[in-house]
C-alpha cells in the first residue's frame, strides 16, 4: 500500500526508489471500517491521511445537529484538517465512508521529505497551491453558483461518487437539501434522457 | 454421450449485505473465480427469517447498463420500480428478467404485506451479461410468473422442471435472452430423477436451494452449496435424496474483453466512463425515491 504512495509521487515528480526510502520512516498503513470515525473535532491530531483504497469524508454538525461536508477523499486523495498544522483543534469529523486503507503522513511530513529530497519542494507548492484553488472554487460555487451548477461541477470532480455515497452526502456537500438535488437530478433527466 | 462431471462443490462464501433487505453469498465473481459466462455475477440470498417492519427494507434507486438482472424468488416477495416505467412484484416461484442494456434505473424492496409480517427470504439474482452488439439495445423488462411457466413434469412422480429460458425435452422456456441460455428450476420430489444434456461448450452449474441431490451416482451436495461443472462431457443426471430445487444454469460464454464497474458491465474502460458520465447526466431517466 505504501507503494500506492510512492506511485502517486513518481507520477507527479522524478523521485527514485532509494529517495522513497529514505522519507518513507514515518508512513504508516492503516485500515479503518466502514463508518469508523478516524478523527474526531477538537483533536489536535499530529496526521494527514493519503487514501490508498476507499473512501473518506471530512465534516463539520453545526448547532442544529446537521452535517456538512467540506470533503470527499476517494482513492489518490489526501485529507487533513489544516487547523492541526497550528496546533489548534480539528474542527472537522474524519469517518471513513468505505472500508478504507490509508497511508498516514506526520503533518509536517512533506516539509521534512522536501528537506531530505528537494524535488519535493516544488510538488508540495504546486499541490498547495492546488488545495487553494479548490478552495476558492469551492467557496465560490457556494456563494454563487445554482444548485445546478455546483451538482455539474460535482460530478466532473467527483466522477463516480454518485455511486459510492448517498443523496444525502452530495446534498451534503453540495450545501442544498436532499429535495434541490432530487430536482436537479430530475431536470437533467428531463433534459437528456432519451428513452 | 459422455457425462459432464463436477469440478467443483463450492460452499456458500461469508454473505454481505446489499442495502438492508438483502443478505447474498457471492458465489462468482468475488466469492470463487470461476468462469460461468455469459453469468458474470450470482448472488445467491440463502433461506432467513426477517423480522416484521413496516418500512420495507431493500436497496434503493441504482443503474445498471451492459446486462440482464435476472431476479428469482423462492421465499418471501420483491417489489420493483425501474426507470423505465415497469414495476411489479416478485413472489416466491416467480422470475424477473430485467434486460439493463443501454441503461435503466431501478430500486428493490421487500414487497409492503410481506415487509409488515415478516418471515422467511430466500432469492437469487444473476447478473447476465450481453454481448458488445447488444449492450447499448433499448432496456426490456420480462415478469414470468410461476403460474404461467413452461414446465416438463417428471415420469413416476418425480416432480418438474421448470423452464425459465432454454429448451428442456423440446419445451421452450418463458424468457426470451440474447445468447443461448439454459436456465431451470427443477423441483424434484424424494427418488425424482433427471437428465440434462448440455454442449460441451456451455459453462454449467447448479444451485442447490433446497434439499439434496446425488450427481451422475457419484456425489451426494446439499442445500446452500454450488455445483461447478467441467467443461468436458455433455449428460448430467441426478436424482434428489429428499424433496429438493436446484437451479439449472448453463450458457454459451461470451468471448469478449470485459470491465465492469460496479453496477456497469461492458468491454472497455472507456465505456465504463461513458456509462458513468452519462447516468450523471441524467441520461439513464429518472425514478422516484
Amino acid at each position: 500500500m505504501i507503494s500506492q504512495f510512492k506511485n502517486y509521487l513518481k507520477e507527479k515528480i522524478q523521485i527514485t526508489d532509494e529517495q522513497f526510502d529514505s522519507i518513507s520512516a514515518d508512513l504508516k498503513i492503516k485500515k479503518f471500517d466502514k463508518n469508523e470515525i478516524i478523527q474526531y473535532t477538537g483533536d489536535i491530531s499530529k496526521h494527514g491521511f493519503f487514501v490508498c483504497k476507499g473512501l473518506l469524508r471530512a465534516y463539520s454538525i453545526d448547532s442544529k445537529g446537521k452535517e456538512h461536508i467540506l470533503q470527499f477523499a476517494p482513492e489518490n486523495w489526501l485529507i487533513s484538517d489544516r487547523n492541526n498544522m497550528n496546533n489548534e483543534p480539528s474542527i472537522f469529523f474524519i469517518e471513513a465512508i468505505e472500508a478504507t486503507e490509508v497511508v498516514v503522513m506526520p503533518n509536517d511530513f512533506m516539509e521534512q521529505a522536501a528537506v531530505k529530497v528537494p524535488c519535493l519542494q516544488p510538488m508540495h507548492t504546486r499541490l498547495l497551491s492546488n488545495s487553494i484553488r479548490f478552495m476558492q472554487k469551492r467557496i465560490n460555487m457556494l456563494l454563487s453558483a445554482t444548485a445546478e451548477e455546483r451538482y455539474l461541477d460535482f460530478i466532473k470532480l467527483y466522477p463516480n461518487l454518485t455511486l459510492r455515497v448517498p443523496q444525502w452526502m452530495i446534498a451534503s456537500y453540495l450545501g442544498i437539501t436532499p429535495e434541490s438535488l432530487s430536482r436537479v437530478r430530475k431536470e437533467l433527466a428531463n433534459k437528456h434522457f432519451r428513452p | 454421450m459422455e457425462k459432464k462431471q463436477i469440478g467443483k462443490v463450492l460452499k456458500a462464501p461469508a454473505p454481505h449485505m446489499v442495502g438492508d433487505g438483502f443478505r447474498v453469498h457471492n458465489f462468482f465473481p468475488s466469492g470463487y473465480k470461476i468462469d460461468m459466462s455469459p453469468f458474470f455475477l450470482m448472488d445467491y440470498g440463502s433461506k432467513i427469517e426477517f423480522s416484521a417492519r413496516k418500512e420495507p427494507r431493500g436497496v434503493g434507486i441504482h443503474p445498471h447498463r451492459g446486462f440482464e438482472t435476472v431476479t428469482i424468488a423462492y421465499h418471501g416477495a420483491v417489489a420493483h420500480h425501474d426507470s423505465s416505467g415497469n414495476s411489479g412484484i416478485i413472489y416466491p416461484g416467480d422470475v424477473q428478467w430485467m434486460t439493463a442494456a443501454s441503461g435503466i434505473l431501478h430500486k428493490e424492496y421487500h414487497e409492503q404485506r410481506y415487509s409488515i409480517q415478516g418471515g422467511p427470504f430466500q432469492m437469487v439474482q444473476l447478473w447476465v451479461n450481453l454481448p458488445a452488439k447488444f449492450k447499448m439495445s433499448k432496456p426490456k423488462y420480462q415478469a414470468i410468473k410461476q403460474a404461467e411457466m413452461a414446465n416438463f413434469v417428471l415420469p413416476e412422480n418425480g416432480g418438474k422442471i421448470e423452464i425459465i429460458a432454454g429448451n428442456f425435452h423440446n419445451i421452450k422456456g418463458n424468457a426470451s435472452t440474447f445468447t443461448p441460455i439454459e436456465m431451470y428450476n427443477a423441483r424434484l420430489n424424494k427418488g425424482g430423477k433427471a437428465d440434462f444434456t448440455f454442449p460441451a461448450s456451455f459453462n454449467t452449474g447448479f444451485m442447490i436451494i433446497e434439499g439434496s441431490i446425488n450427481v451422475n451416482g457419484k456425489e451426494t451436495v446439499h442445500a446452500d452449496n454450488f455445483i461447478y461443472f467441467e467443461d468436458e462431457g455433455t449428460e448430467i443426471h441426478i436424482e434428489a435424496l429428499e424433496d429438493s430445487i436446484i437451479l439449472i444454469l448453463s450458457g454459451e460464454p461470451i468471448d469478449e474483453p470485459i470491465a465492469q464497474y460496479g453496477p456497469f458491465l461492458m468491454n472497455t474502460e472507456a465505456e465504463i466512463n461513458e456509462a458513468i458520465s452519462d447516468y450523471n447526466q441524467g441520461k439513464f431517466g429518472y425514478l422516484e425515491e
